[in-house]
């Protein structure tokens, strides 16, 4: 018996994925610029939330974007679409992230100040800077990663898992704890004299 | 039944809330009786409150970019900078054989003078006569700097041949290294 058929569902999906980027021609500058205009702020809003380092996410994002095009096995716009290849950008972020607090120099996340989780803006942006920067303050790096993929860019808990490189079934818990954690911070918040949410 | 599974008894209807949130709809375009619900589920609760504190900071946050809060960097720059760094990679990647084959020369190299030096340790070192010889002779005359003893001590064209094509060999090497580096 042939071993490719040990392996049928992964060969197969391999040879599809092969055939249909041998059939786009690979991304120009003119497509990444059109990519690039409609996943940057996004990623920079990824970023920033879960590092709470603006110019540490502006560097992490540019790196991203890089790396993405390096990438042999990036996937294609044309032939995998924009959501495959935001999920492998997000991917590679969240890997970016996860290397710098690893780095034994890099600051402990619990050392940033309050004021880093607070996105610079314009009166009518204090909002989210009120309500969740000192509760994002309070959880820990992935439960910020987790509660940002599934409820700002809305992503499944196969996504996330996927950008994260977690087991799918884990998700759930991590994210139902998550979840509970943060609401509870908020309306303790809320009951001190924070605004109505 | 274990904590876990209690815990993760999820509420049927927090796809709707959460799709509600997405939209923007929630709480004031919700019907009345999915509000009442929202306030005695605990999980639904949670997911409004949060998904809606999140969808809002996203919001707030790319509208902060937009304004010019981030240096985002230009799309064209990032294209520049990977183009640049696949070419450095694609370079890294034909040199590696080069090396190996420096390498492999080297080592080539060594193994034959090794080979050598034993031989004419083995048959006595006949040459060194030859350069005992050169300050002796009274005239600068080609034939006295013609290495009879050379020829005559083992240095075969057998020996010469290869050791000269080594030598010609890590030449052109070192030529197309050097060239290639600039």
């Amino acid at each position: 018996m042939p071993w490719e058929f040990a392996i049928p569902d992964a060969l197969a999906r391999e040879t599809q994925i092969a055939a249909s980027r041998a059939a786009f021609p690979p991304m120009d500058s003119e497509a990444f610029a059109g990519f690039y205009e409609r996943s940057s702020r996004p990623l920079w809003a990824y970023l920033v939330r879960a590092s709470g380092d603006p110019p540490l996410a502006e560097d992490l994002m540019q790196e991203s974007y890089v790396r993405f095009l390096c990438a042999a096995h990036a996937p294609s716009l044309a032939a995998e679409g924009e959501v495959a290849a935001r999920l492998y950008l997000f991917r590679i972020a969240t890997n970016l992230l996860r290397d710098h607090w690893r780095r034994p120099r890099a600051a402990s996340i619990d050392e940033i100040p309050e004021e880093f989780f607070a996105v610079p803006g314009t009166e009518a942006q204090s909002d989210s800077r009120a309500v969740l920067g000192p509760a994002l303050k309070q959880m820990k790096a992935r439960e910020r990663q987790l509660l940002w993929l599934a409820h700002a860019e809305g992503y499944s808990h196969r996504d996330i898992a996927v950008v994260m490189g977690l087991a799918a079934p884990s998700i759930r818990l991590l994210l139902f704890r998550a979840r509970r954690k943060i609401a509870k911070l908020l309306r303790v918040q809320d009951a001190r004299g924070g605004r109505v949410l | 039944m274990t904590l876990n599974s209690a815990m993760l008894r999820s509420c049927p209807r927090e796809k709707e809330v959460s799709d509600l949130v997405e939209r923007g709809q929630w709480p004031q375009a919700c019907a009345p009786e999915l509000r009442d619900h929202v306030s005695t589920c605990r999980a639904c609760a949670d997911l409004a409150l949060v998904a809606g504190a999140f969808q809002r900071a996203r919001t707030e946050t790319i509208a902060a970019a937009q304004a010019g809060s981030a240096k985002l960097g230009s799309a064209g720059a990032l294209w520049w900078r990977a183009q640049l760094r696949r070419r450095n990679a694609a370079v890294e990647s034909i040199g590696r054989p080069l090396v190996s084959a420096q390498i492999f020369a080297l080592v080539v190299n060594l193994i034959v003078a090794i080979g050598f030096v034993g031989i004419e340790a083995r048959h006595g070192v006949a040459w060194l006569n030859w350069l005992q010889q050169l300050p002796q002779a009274a005239s600068l005359h080609l034939e006295s700097l013609r290495p009879t003893g050379l020829l005559d001590s083992g240095w075969s064209p057998m020996v010469l041949i290869p050791v000269a094509a080594t030598l010609a060999l890590l030449a052109g090497l070192a030529v197309y290294l050097a060239a290639e580096r600039q």
